[in-house]
């Protein structure tokens, strides 16, 4: 095993519910999987498959309302859902660091950007207040920001919603952490920008060995941009395998059906095919597969058992048409 | 910003003229020999009642009135008190810097301590420490002014014999008045200090101590649930989060990041409060017997004091304009994103 394969970030069977009125909805249902150094893993699922909550999850940013029923989160060795606060804050920002999908409301609009950038700096390392701003502003320089000397003392408003994740990658970037997690970073763009966006990170990416958790519902980017691909849905792992596999040769029926979805310039279709029905609200979680109300394939083991993720020559599937193969 | 300000300040002669007609109107309910007679100070004068009447031309037109008030007031001359027994101007420039100085030390602790109280409510939110600061809140809420103010002066005055009524102490009144002591300010607790006179300045402080925690017991509750739903929804926001993900300690969560959103709101209320308290803290200056601009309006009215009234809402109305410009002047302070023109 060479370095390349080592995990630097590995979630076992990870638990997450919402308190609901009366009962917990489960919303994370044993997701497990590991992040290799320098790899992006694309985790991808619509809205309310637990992409986004799964990602907070692990440095402990829960709403309230979330309550972690069970797993692990290995980071160097240590468990990040049971380290004491202390310890949890020295990697927060520093080891692992998180972007979001609203750049703008992300960015706290009273204080200058430069502040905020410097604070983050000053939370982890002894350094004045000159040393942090400079590094500050070659950090800005560094995701393309011109003037950064000059926009240090501006504040969120007064930069574009572009600008701002570029500021909130620079901030998450600060301090050369082994781990980014990126929560839906484009959504919130123009294409144009998403593309931009993209770039940086990649390029930010290679040029620093980090490894990249993107969480997105797009599946179009995820192949721009990830080596492995997650397919989430409705909390579980669906499909989970090599990112230029998986495209070639989506096995899951949801995977094969979101991949149907996608618009391509060459394809001439008269209409988008689309997966029939509605994702699974979280609180009627079915208790067979929760894609088969929506499955073409579904039999009534489909409907009545929830299959097993399965190991299938390098790619891990949920579904019970492959047990049959 | 200059522009702002200027347009602002054009307001101000507008509303003060709303307010001084409007009172002046309203006094002219009274017949003119009942206005006439505050300025008879013997019975046996009466005879000369139609005489002041005719000087002072109060049987005129209302506007004629009116307009030689305020081309008095142009001058700069407000008129005399017969309640103060003194002219209009000095009564305010005595009486004024005593209510300042109170409502001054009321809003440093409702600001304080209501700050203090909303962010700790705020960040237990339903848990014990939540409902404590609630019920302590709606209680202070909930207790009116006068039953709250007499039951201090019972326990405090009647019973320890703590704290006494008044502005000062006899002694106070005597050194103050003995010409060593200078009066650089007329805010007896600044005099106090810069002539180094340590016994004024806590005799002075121990004279604030029962109305200003009176009038900070009303004002605190109010400032406790904006401050905490202000700091709740505050918390909530994306920013937030952001701030934990980059590792930084609680406490510079909530004060640094939440805290200062949070406060934009608080700063209107404390604006209104503490020009309620400068526009005279009638109830509590009464019940006090502290020696303000509030009891000196309260006087003005039961005797019917006409100029003293006048002058006493003139006062007011100038308070409330400044007073409102001066806390959207603060917005821009704390908000970037606010800018006046």
């Amino acid at each position: 095993m060479d370095m390349k394969d080592t995990a630097v970030l590995q979630v076992c069977d990870l638990h997450v519910d919402f308190a609901g009125t009366g009962h917990s909805v489960p919303v994370v249902r044993g997701l497990s999987y590991r992040l290799k150094a320098g790899r992006v893993l694309a985790v991808v699922g619509e809205s309310g498959s637990g992409k986004t909550v799964q990602a907070l999850s692990l440095l402990g940013l829960l709403p309230p309302v979330a309550r972690i029923s069970g797993g692990r989160v290995l980071y160097q060795g240590k468990d990040l859902l049971t380290l004491p606060d202390e310890q949890l804050r020295e990697v927060r920002g520093q080891k692992i660091s998180m972007i979001f999908q609203n750049p703008a409301a992300s960015l706290n609009p009273v204080l200058t950007v430069g502040e905020q950038l410097c604070e983050t700096l000053r939370a982890h390392r002894v350094i004045s207040r000159q040393q942090a701003r400079k590094q500050a502003a070659n950090l800005l320089q560094e995701v393309g920001i011109a003037e950064a000397e000059k926009r240090l003392d501006e504040y969120p408003f007064q930069f574009s919603g572009g600008m701002c994740q570029r500021v909130m990658i620079a901030m998450a970037l600060a301090l050369s952490p082994d781990v980014l997690i990126a929560d839906e970073p484009t959504t919130a763009l123009d294409v144009t920008i998403q593309a931009q966006i993209l770039r940086l990170i990649k390029n930010l990416q290679q040029a620093s060995h980090m490894a990249v958790v993107f969480i997105t519902h797009n599946l179009a980017l995820a192949s721009q941009i990830a080596d492995e691909v997650l397919v989430l849905y409705g909390g579980l792992c669906m499909e989970q395998a090599p990112a230029a596999a998986l495209f070639a040769h989506p096995v899951h029926p949801y995977t094969q059906g979101l991949l149907a979805s996608l618009v391509s310039v060459r394809s001439k279709v008269e209409r988008l095919p689309a997966i029939a029905g509605q994702p699974p609200v979280a609180g009627e979680v079915p208790s067979g597969c929760p894609f088969a109300p929506r499955c073409p394939h579904a039999t009534e083991k489909c409907r009545a058992e929830l299959p097993v993720l399965q190991n299938r020559a390098g790619r891990l599937v949920r579904c019970w048409r492959e047990e049959q193969k | 910003m200059v522009r702002y300000l200027i347009r602002r300040l054009m307001m101000l002669p507008l509303v003060v003229l709303g307010v001084t007609f409007l009172l002046f109107f309203l006094t002219q309910r009274l017949s003119p020999e009942m206005r006439a007679s505050l300025y008879v100070k013997d019975p046996r004068q009466m005879g000369s009642l139609e005489e002041v009447i005719r000087q002072y031309g109060l049987r005129d037109n209302v506007f004629k009135q009116y307009g030689r008030w305020l081309a008095q007031v142009a001058r700069g001359d407000l008129g005399y008190s017969p309640s103060a027994n003194m002219p209009v101007a000095q009564a305010i420039k005595q009486y004024f810097p005593a209510t300042v100085q109170l409502a001054l030390v009321t809003m440093v602790l409702v600001v304080f301590f209501g700050v203090w109280f909303g962010v700790f409510s705020a960040v237990h939110k339903d848990r014990w420490q939540d409902t404590l600061a609630r019920v302590i809140s709606v209680g202070g809420f909930s207790l009116p002014i006068f039953v709250l103010g007499l039951l201090l002066l019972m326990l405090f005055y009647g019973k320890l014999g703590w704290f006494a009524p008044g502005g000062y102490s006899l002694q106070t009144d005597l050194i103050i008045h003995s010409g060593s002591f200078k009066m650089y300010t007329g805010f007896l607790l600044l005099d106090a200090v810069l002539n180094g006179n340590g016994r004024v300045f806590i005799d002075v402080l121990s004279h604030l101590v029962l109305p200003a925690v009176t009038l900070c017991i009303g004002s605190f509750a109010l400032m406790v649930r904006v401050m905490r739903s202000s700091m709740l929804e505050e918390l909530g926001k994306d920013y937030v989060r952001t701030a934990r993900a980059k590792g930084l300690l609680p406490r510079q969560v909530v004060y640094k990041h939440a805290g200062k959103n949070a406060i934009i709101p608080v700063i209107t209320l404390a604006g209104i409060q503490f020009i309620r308290l400068l526009g005279g803290t009638v109830i509590v200056e009464t019940i006090f017997d502290y020696p303000g601009i509030g009891r000196f309006g309260v006087i003005a009215a039961q005797q019917l004091d006409i100029a003293g009234i006048l002058g006493f809402s003139l006062m007011v109305a100038v308070l409330f304009v400044l007073g409102n410009l001066l806390s959207d002047l603060l917005y821009t302070a704390v908000d970037p994103r606010i800018r006046l023109d």
